[in-house]
């Protein structure tokens, strides 16, 4: 399979690093198979909390959750502190699971509506039989208090008497309970409110620093991810397009669909929103992704090698990787790239 | 009315206190249902001491002797009498006994047997699925009745075989029989809400916790499948009482002490002559069915279950 | 009916949509629930309003009322909704459906659940042009192909014989939009019309019901959480916190100088994408009100780092800055002199801005 590359990956002893990772579904019983992620690479060092980027369907969300093992990748390594995840089973698995945990996009759906709030976040303590009862307690009382929810109303109350915001944190301090080392974050922010989510964000910066936790921040909103990642891998249709230091990325952005994201997104300044242009046509199906580039479709500067050859990642400046032919900023490009495709 | 609930909850009651659980005034109907079925349940289970209940079998006698429906509906015998003399009152009372028996024994075998099927279909999926997938759909493409038939004439064959299978007599065979015809349906449904729990993020959390298989069944999907499960096996409670009074149609009452669709059997010869001794125990059997139904009907919309109609 | 055909053809002078003091209440069990609060305002035609907050500020409440979509049970309604110089807020069911679909038409959040699934998308588009234009068929078909060509969908005659679940997301958006404009309303709700979409798609959408907002000539009232997403595609914003009104002002004046407390804090929780990664984010602390009980004075005075004695019991009224358009409810405004007081004060003792809800 032709990969992305993995030259952005790095030498030094990463918490995780996954390479070539292939997920597949199969399309009912067509034999079609939907093509999530085709073949990824992707490094994350202690404490640093990387960013993954894409629209809805670009495979972000089923990367987040190959790594967890759920379900487990068609093919590709995940190395996690040292371990290969792909090749464990049974209680070593489970055991190595809870080192890294997850919080979902939808704050209500991720907790379970018949328990209480407190049983949920005690629930991890109570299967990995963590400590006396007392210490459990504590320890609970103890997460709740720094997510900011009350432990004595907690004990009482189900999710659905708690807001969206609030049923978040309590995602939170349940996937805190164990201590785990890395921490992905489906879209944790997207469903609430802007001025709940500021809390939220404001909530995990701290938590990070606290517990020296390493973040995956997977999320549709290049400003959100912006603000809390150290570096961003941009996705499109199952491939990382461009991988940079968040402030290079979004500074010089290099693959043309990383720019055409920047673009669209409605910035709250009506003085710059009016002259921007969107893009057309809409993302491919994964079930036939293209040949060559699998932006080409939708490339502003797209030339012919892309509809045949696939480019692999390379870095144009320190740091900074891209998977582009003709990249906006750095490398070969041509210089009437601007009109010479679309 | 729900619509309005829904743009509250949407974009008021989020930012106001903790929504409390909204209670509604149950509809006249359902408010009948209940009173219908405990009235029922307590009579039959306590007829022996309801004065005015007599025993099935005691015979009523006019001017000192007995004969065939030698009473209408009237102040002695208020639904008149059978071709044998026995109070139909009485007698319709008493066959609610074996009949909410075997209605909710073989309901709650269905329960055990449907949720074991569907859980495990639903939640393992792949092979485990296609065999149970398998299983219910030959369950559900045979037509009930013939099924039944088969059923309890193959359990009268293996009692003739195997001697230490007395105690299966009628009413057990009939259990047995309505019990596994009830557990295709509760396992579709029971599977299918799985799946769909299946996918929720509290399961994937609880996974990714280190949760094992069994743990994530029983503390996850299992509480959220109870609302689902309570709905369907009341309405099919419903369902079975009416296919236990068609099995004694065809022949396969049971015989002793009385059921409902022996009576309606029994009188049916003489429905022009004595309407009663059929017209009541019908009424009985329809009246339960429906409130079965509409409580069934109830809880699926509090719960708000699409695939509980069967 | 004639009355409203009437008022559409001639040129009164007065606004398309003027509100005065609109209040919808809910009875509910926990009390009355004042989701929209008293709120004026007036929309010229061939306007585009933006209607912002955050949920539970009856944003969505107040664009329903105006549509006359809620539920009559429970509900109470006060004030006035004057539609091109008519009243019709307390217009029933029956007499608002001639004003649906011809006058004033509603896009949804989620076109997938707004659209019938079993029903083609050529269908539900020429329904509405039958029933309410009396078109034939063929005419209402063809008219259909065009309607599809306006919103950008290639291949308009194929996707007529399509079903929903056949196209995407942005797709569905936008026959959802088609199927709005379809009887060509004067005024157009866009509910959340990007919230479920992609980024790229949303801003092609955004775009699209601007254009056709100006080629049509029609209004458009676009209520949204998003500041981002009303700054480039709307005239004017009236900024929503607790059922009320409390700043309103053309676009760029708002962006430029605003006056509200509130409005500057919904500004500084979003991420900009300019300013450097790992940047603290100014939450706002605390929760929306109680709309049983919503707190005296300024309802949003408990959440706010600049207010005083005076906000907490005494109401703000809305009042106009220099420029008669620019309306605001608040004491002491952003730019006040007891503004940069609190300011100064708070600089010194510095308390967590980030609180909790």
């Amino acid at each position: 399979m032709a990969g992305t590359g993995k030259a952005h990956l790095r030498t030094e002893d990463a918490l995780l690093r996954v390479e070539d990772l292939v997920v597949r579904f199969p399309v009912g019983r067509t034999g079609l198979f939907v093509n999530a992620v085709s073949g990824i690479s992707l490094d994350v060092l202690k404490g640093e909390t990387l960013g993954l980027v894409g629209e809805s369907g670009c495979g972000k969300s089923t990367t987040g959750r190959a790594i967890m093992q759920l379900p487990r990748p068609t093919s590709g390594s995940v190395m996690f502190e040292g371990r290969e995840l792909t090749s464990m089973t049974g209680d070593t698995m489970r055991e190595a699971r809870t080192r890294m945990q997850m919080i979902f996009q939808d704050p209500i759906s991720s907790l379970n509506p018949r328990r209480k709030v407190r049983d949920i976040v005690m629930e991890p303590l109570t299967i990995w039989k963590r400590g006396t009862v007392a210490e459990r307690n504590a320890r609970v009382d103890q997460v709740l208090e720094e997510v900011g929810i009350d432990p004595q109303r907690a004990a009482e109350s189900q999710p659905h008497q708690f807001s969206g915001g609030q049923c978040q944190r309590i995602s939170i301090a349940r996937s805190l309970v164990l201590s785990p080392s890395l921490i992905i974050c489906d879209e944790p922010v997207s469903a609430l409110d802007v001025s709940v989510q500021a809390q939220v964000l404001n909530l995990l910066e701290d938590l990070k620093r606290q517990y020296g936790l390493t973040l995956i921040f997977i999320a549709h909103d290049l400003a959100v991810v912006k603000n809390i990642s150290d570096r961003v891998a941009v996705m499109y249709l199952g491939k990382i397009c461009e991988v940079a230091k968040s402030d290079d990325l979004y500074r010089e952005p290099a693959h043309h669909y990383t720019n055409v994201l920047l673009n669209s997104i409605p910035v709250p300044d009506p003085e710059i929103a009016v002259q921007r242009t969107a893009i057309e046509g809409e993302i491919p199906s994964p079930v036939f992704p293209p040949a060559g580039c699998r932006f080409h479709t939708r490339c502003p500067g797209m030339q012919e090698r892309c509809q045949n050859e696939e480019p692999q990642l390379r870095e144009i400046n320190t740091g900074h990787f891209v998977a582009c032919h003709y990249p906006v900023h750095g490398g070969e490009a041509p210089v009437s790239i601007r009109t010479a495709g679309s | 009315m729900s619509a309005t609930a829904e743009l509250i909850s949407a974009d008021i009651l989020l930012a106001t206190k903790p929504p409390r659980r909204r209670r509604k005034f149950p509809s006249l109907g359902v408010v009948f249902a209940f009173i219908w079925l405990i009235s029922l349940t307590v009579c039959t289970l306590f007829a022996a001491y309801i004065p005015f209940i007599r025993d099935y079998d005691t015979q009523i006698k006019v001017n000192g002797k007995t004969g065939r429906y030698n009473l209408g509906p009237g102040w002695t015998a208020w639904m008149g009498t059978d071709a044998s003399s026995h109070d139909v009152f009485a007698r319709s009372i008493h066959g609610a006994r074996i009949t909410l028996m075997i209605g909710v024994l073989a309901t709650i075998m269905g329960l055990v047997l449907g949720t074991i099927l569907g859980v495990l279909a639903g939640y393992f999926g792949g092979k485990v699925d296609r065999v149970v997938s398998i299983i219910v759909d030959c369950l559900l493409a045979l037509p009930a009745l013939l099924l039944a038939l088969l059923l309890v004439y193959r359990m009268d064959d293996l009692k003739s075989v195997y001697t230490w299978l007395g105690w299966l007599d009628r009413k057990w065979e009939i259990t047995l029989t309505l019990g596994i015809l009830a557990t295709a349906p509760l396992a579709r449904i029971v599977r299918a809400q799985t799946m769909g729990l299946r996918e929720r993020e509290f399961v994937l959390a609880a996974r990714s916790l280190g949760a094992k298989g069994g743990r994530v069944i029983l503390r996850e999907i299992l509480p959220n499948l109870v609302p689902a499960m309570v709905t369907v096996a009341i309405t099919g409670l419903g369902i079975l009482i009416a296919a236990e009074g068609a099995l004694a149609f065809l022949g396969l009452g049971v015989e002793r002490p009385v059921t409902w669709g022996k009576m309606i059997i029994d009188g049916r010869a003489d429905l022009k002559r004595a309407w009663w001794a059929t017209v009541f125990p019908a009424t009985f059997l329809f009246l339960t069915v429906v409130s079965f139904n509409m409580l069934g009907d109830r809880l699926a919309r509090r719960f708000d279950i699409r695939e509980a109609a069967i | 009916m004639s009355n409203i055909s009437q008022a559409s053809s001639r040129d009164t002078g007065a606004p398309l949509l003027e509100l005065t003091d609109v209040k919808t209440h809910f009875r509910t069990r926990r009390g009355l629930v004042r989701a929209v609060d008293g709120v004026s305002l007036t929309l010229e035609r061939g306007k585009s309003l933006g209607v912002v907050g955050e949920s539970g500020s009856g944003k969505t409440i107040l664009s329903r009322s105006i549509m006359g979509l809620l539920p009559t049970k429970g509900t109470e309604r006060h004030g006035s909704i004057r539609f091109q110089g008519q009243e019709i807020g307390n217009l029933g069911r029956k007499q608002m459906r001639h004003i649906w679909g011809r006058e004033m038409a509603m896009i949804f959040q989620d076109p997938m659940t707004s659209l019938n699934p079993l029903m083609k998308i050529g269908r539900q588009i020429t329904e509405p042009l039958e029933i309410h234009l009396g078109m034939d068929k063929d005419n209402a078909w063809a008219t259909a192909e065009r309607l599809l060509q306006d919103v950008r969908i290639p291949e308009g005659a194929r996707r007529l014989h399509q079903y929903p679940h056949e196209l995407s997301g942005g797709m569905r958006q936008r026959v959802m939009i088609a199927i709005a404009m379809a009887c060509g309303p004067t005024l157009l709700f866009a509910d959340e019309p990007t919230t479920a979409l992609d980024v790229t798609v949303q801003a092609q959408i955004l775009d699209l019901l601007n254009d056709q907002r100006k080629e049509r000539n029609m209004s458009l009232i676009l209520v949204t959480h998003d500041l981002g997403v009303v700054a480039g595609h709307t005239d004017e914003i009236a900024v929503m916190y607790g059922g009320k009104l409390v700043e309103k002002a053309p676009t760029r004046v708002l962006f430029a100088d605003m006056k509200m407390p509130y409005t500057e804090a919904l500004m500084q929780s979003i991420p900009k994408i300019d300013d450097p990664s790992h940047t603290r984010l100014l939450a706002i602390g605390g929760r929306p009100p109680d709309l049983v009980n919503p707190p005296n004075g300024c309802r949003f005075a408990p959440r706010c780092l600049y207010a005083r004695d005076r906000c907490l019991t005494e109401e703000p009224p809305l009042r106009a800055t220099d420029n008669p358009e620019h309306t605001y409810a608040c004491w002491y405004p952003v730019g006040s002199a007891e503004y940069y007081q609190a300011k100064a004060r708070l600089a010194e003792t510095p308390v967590a801005v980030g609180g909790l809800d």
